[in-house]
């Protein structure tokens, strides 16, 4: 399930008003969401909950549903 | 009896060592998709594969089989290195899987990068440094004697692309080496892609690996349309036109020097998505659904958009795994370590195609106008929208134009064989242009001018009128498609003026 403080971020950062993100969302699928935008998007999550990925942990994510679990996993 | 007689006779005619010939590496004598040697083969494969039907293990084999006496044909008996690079991939991949500590994990995979590296590197770009050295310290180290290994870039990415799924854990290693053979060995791309992911490879072969009705259907479109822009468009303008040009650009007035490059950047188009799709017609008819490389890449609003259409296998895997890599390094950096991203990404993608500084130079201007696209996007789409301009018809013409005529420089400068001879194109375009020429070159290079035309009409056809065709060739009948492309291969043999020209991509 996504949450709605992450998919705020997402919106926001793209600029989106509304957009429907599910857990199986890739990133190709949502407009705007292009490699260079990617970065801005993780860095907008990183900074909202105060966390911080690693490279590798990124690079696996294979959808939003998978980038929520990442953020949950930092949060504990 | 009096039949063994005459078959003895008939014996007498062949000579053996012509036919044994054929199955011996011979530097002159290659086996590419368009030669009549291959048409034999693949034939012969065909029949194998339908002998076997029943027996995914035996299909595998023969496939196996077949590619291993393709790549020995085109490479002699450097195919030994493939199987030095296969080996290696294999058994780390399992390591890195199997690994218990992320530091013993990473120390693999480091290990396996640095000898797959290490090996493109020494073959293809070894004299090149020594070139290098020699200029900077006026010294003279003796070059060594390396040939390069045909296809060497590209199954080197291919079984990059494995380790690196491994080690980031988007894919399970495959237990089985047969497998994996396979999907390094598989001849439809192991010349000049497209390089397909393991990840999406591997598990066709646990399918069923056979071609349904559309498949085939396909499969003929695919293959007459490689076989006409291959050989009949770029071939011809190439030989007849371009290489004239681009041999001593100072013997031809700037009209002809700009019309050369025009034609070059079809050639080199019909050429390589040429080569491609009879890559994925033949994969087709095995059974196997090969990545697309190729998506009308002149009709490009950027240099970016330009990298999401041509070449698409090796854009897309720099860009996973390069490029998101290196960007998440410098994101403190913001919108300026995306474009220093970029800018590394693109150098490489230059370097890449060869040990040469036009490739290099290629890169760079790819490099720069990617990075500069980058930091101005925002500047740019604030103008647009305050002169009424974003989303209008002309804006988008107005940027194809402009992506494609950048694109032009960047082909020149490939082109060349040094960087002298591409300042001499351009100096030719920039002062010396005689306008008038055009016509007189229409009415001495005719037939150039239409195939010109023709391979830049072929080049827009929407994706719809492709898909069209497909259908039709598919819903007409077995002998109807036998037909086709034995017309094909007839008009090809027809036109054929010369020596067959190879693939341009083989020699990256």
């Amino acid at each position: 399930m996504v949450s709605e403080r992450l998919q705020k971020i997402i919106l926001n950062e793209l600029k989106l008003d509304n957009f429907d993100l599910r857990d199986e969302t890739t990133a190709n699928q949502v407009p705007g969401w292009d490699s260079f935008n990617h970065i801005n998007i993780i860095m907008a999550v990183e900074k909202d909950y105060n966390i911080r990925f690693k490279g590798l942990e990124i690079l696996k994510v294979k959808n939003i549903g998978e980038l929520q679990k990442l953020v949950d996993s930092k949060l504990q | 009896m009096l039949c063994f007689i005459n078959f003895v006779r008939f014996l007498q005619y062949i000579d053996f060592n012509k036919v044994e010939q054929l199955f011996i590496y011979d530097p002159s004598n290659q086996l590419y998709f368009s030669t009549s040697f291959f048409i034999f083969f693949f034939f012969t494969l065909l029949l194998f594969y339908r002998v076997f039907a029943k027996s995914k293990n035996l299909k595998i084999y023969t496939i196996i089989f077949f590619s291993l006496f393709f790549y020995y044909k085109n490479s002699g008996y450097l195919f030994i290195l493939l199987f030095v690079s296969t080996f290696i991939n294999f058994y780390f991949g399992s390591w890195i899987y199997k690994s218990k500590t992320q530091s013993v994990k990473k120390l693999l995979f480091i290990s396996v990068i640095v000898i797959d590296l290490g090996l493109l590197v020494y073959f293809k770009y070894t004299n090149f440094f020594i070139q290098i050295i020699n200029g900077m310290t006026s010294g003279n180290i003796q070059f060594l004697n390396i040939l390069l290994p045909i296809g060497i870039s590209f199954y080197t990415f291919k079984a990059m692309s494995y380790v690196i799924e491994i080690f980031i854990e988007t894919m399970e290693p495959t237990t089985s080496l047969r497998d994996f053979v396979l999907y390094m060995y598989f001849f439809p791309n192991i010349l000049a892609g497209p390089i397909d992911r393991a990840v999406a490879f591997l598990p066709q072969i646990a399918g069923e690996m056979t071609a349904s009705k559309e498949d085939i259907g396909k499969a003929v479109f695919l293959i007459m349309s490689g076989l006409f822009k291959k050989a009949v468009i770029a071939d011809y303008i190439g030989l007849n036109f371009v290489d004239r040009v681009f041999q001593v650009p100072l013997r031809f007035t700037g009209v002809e020097n700009l019309l050369a490059s025009y034609a070059y950047t079809v050639q080199i188009y019909c050429n390589f998505s040429g080569y491609t799709d009879m890559a994925l017609g033949i994969a087709s008819l095995l059974g196997f659904k090969l990545m697309e490389n190729f998506n009308i890449p002149f009709l490009a609003t950027s240099v970016a958009d330009y990298w999401r259409r041509w070449h698409i296998s090796l854009s897309t895997w720099l860009l996973d795994y390069l490029f998101k890599p290196l960007q998440m390094s410098f994101r403190r950096m913001r919108t300026f370590g995306s474009a220093l991203a970029i800018f590394i990404t693109f150098l490489l993608v230059g370097f890449w195609h060869g040990a040469n500084w036009t490739y290099l130079v290629f890169g760079l201007f790819h490099s720069t106008y990617l990075a500069v696209s980058l930091l101005t996007q925002k500047f740019r789409k604030a103008f647009y929208d305050k002169v009424h301009l974003t989303g209008t018809k002309f804006l988008k013409a107005f940027q194809i134009f402009i992506t494609f005529h950048l694109l032009l420089i960047t082909a020149i400068i490939f082109r060349s064989d040094s960087l002298h001879t591409a300042w001499e194109v351009f100096h030719q375009i920039f002062r010396y242009f005689h306008g008038v020429v055009f016509f007189q070159w229409v009415a001495g290079y005719t037939q150039v001018f239409v195939l010109i035309m023709l391979g830049y009409i072929l080049h827009f056809i929407p994706k719809s009128v492709d898909n069209k065709i497909k259908n039709m060739i598919t819903a007409s009948p077995v002998y109807v498609q036998a037909l086709l492309l034995a017309l094909m291969i007839l008009v090809v043999v027809q036109v054929e003026s010369a020596q067959l020209q190879p693939v341009i991509y083989f020699n990256f």
